[in-house]
């Protein structure tokens, strides 16, 4: 990597103290995990520094660096999986069963250790990967369809198709998870 | 628009994605329409349970991911490739250089007959290359190293490497004009 120039230092140190925590709450919201979560954000960070000056001024720092974070994660579930969610039919069934968990290796002590107990964040972990991305990136971060598929890498018809059906998926998983189950 | 609205036109409605005639179209509808009323209503409140979730589940930006972070870059050695590069760079240039310089002389003179000078010329840019070698920026302690690793990092090759490695689309942001 080389000796960091002052500049560099500065960027990252003003960079981390910014948009730190809402990276890391980012990325934890797309993993499930915080073991995850402080990996990927470690991970983004580091990408940050090294390609600080490619980051252009007057631009969303937080864009940049959701996207930096969504193609280490889509990388890593590749790594972990063999293979990436966005291959097998996206309106298949509800992919509670069948679909790709966070990438947490030990999933079940992870919802026990965070507070996912609740039925909407359960249900959230229940999308596939790039469900939860668009889920995450439109209705808690608040990003139009236009920046979703900046920082996803794909078309916003991908977006609009891959929202819609996320949400009538959590939906369906909050109804069912409220219903008595007697 | 005499059928219910579709849920998926009542979330780019939420969303405030729809173009503004169908945007229009919409909220004529759901003035007149109770049950897709009852339907968007349904869609804000999961929006917002979204957030509320997410507020009360936010966490702290965890001090030990800004350790490791600089951990990571301080412990962080060039590549193999880069250091071998960086080894051959003076290693390699100066005696080529002067590898040239003497051909040239050479070419030029065949028949003067003088063999001395080239020589020196040669013994003059090893001694060169050994000065250089001195500032090898595989020395990172020296403060010459630090210059020319700051100058390294200021030629196009820095980016260029970066962009590889990150993976991430350079030009990407340039649509979000707001600091967010
Ligand atoms: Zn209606």
């Amino acid at each position: 990597m080389g000796q960091p120039t002052p500049e560099q230092t500065a960027f990252l140190e003003r960079a981390m103290g910014q948009y730190g925590k809402a990276t890391y709450n980012f990325a934890y919201r797309l993993t499930g995990n915080e073991s995850d979560a402080r990996d990927l954000t470690q991970e983004a960070f580091i990408r940050v520094f090294k390609a600080w000056r490619s980051f252009q001024p007057g631009t969303s720092f937080l864009s940049w660096i959701y996207r930096i974070l969504t193609n280490l994660y889509r990388d890593e579930l590749r790594r972990r999986k063999g293979r990436f969610q966005e291959e097998l039919p996206e309106d298949n069934a509800p992919q509670e069963f069948a679909g790709q968990r966070p990438m947490a290796v030990t999933p079940i002590e992870d919802y026990v250790e965070r507070q996912l107990s609740e039925p909407l964040s359960r249900a959230l972990a229940q999308l596939s990967a790039e469900q939860r991305q668009v889920v995450v990136l439109a209705d808690i971060e608040e990003y139009s369809y236009q920046e979703i598929a900046e920082i996803m890498g794909c078309s916003i018809g991908t977006v609009r198709s891959r929202l819609h059906r996320a949400r009538a998926l959590l939906r369906r998983l909050v109804e069912r998870a409220q219903k008595p189950t007697s | 628009m005499s059928e219910h609205l579709h849920n998926a036109l009542l979330i780019d409605y939420l969303r405030r994605e729809l173009p503004p005639e169908d945007d229009a179209l919409v909220l004529a509808h759901l003035e007149k329409c109770p049950a897709c009323r009852r339907e968007y209503e349904i869609e804000i409140s999961l929006s917002e349970s979204l957030r509320t979730a997410a507020a009360r589940e936010e966490l702290e930006f965890p001090s030990m991911i800004a350790a490791r972070v600089w951990e990571e870059i301080r412990s962080a050695r060039p590549s193999p490739l880069a250091q071998f590069v960086a080894f051959f760079r003076p290693a390699v240039a100066v005696p080529l250089v002067a590898a040239a310089a003497v051909a040239a002389f050479f070419f030029a003179m065949p028949l003067t007959g003088h063999e001395s000078s080239p020589k020196i010329n040669a013994a003059y840019y090893l001694e060169a290359h050994a000065a250089l070698q001195a500032q090898n920026p595989l020395d990172e302690r020296g403060p010459a190293a630090v210059q020319l690793i700051e100058v390294a990092a200021q030629d196009t090759s820095a980016p260029t490497e970066l962009a590889d490695d990150v993976n991430v689309g350079l030009a990407a942001p340039s649509a979000f004009d707001a600091v967010r």
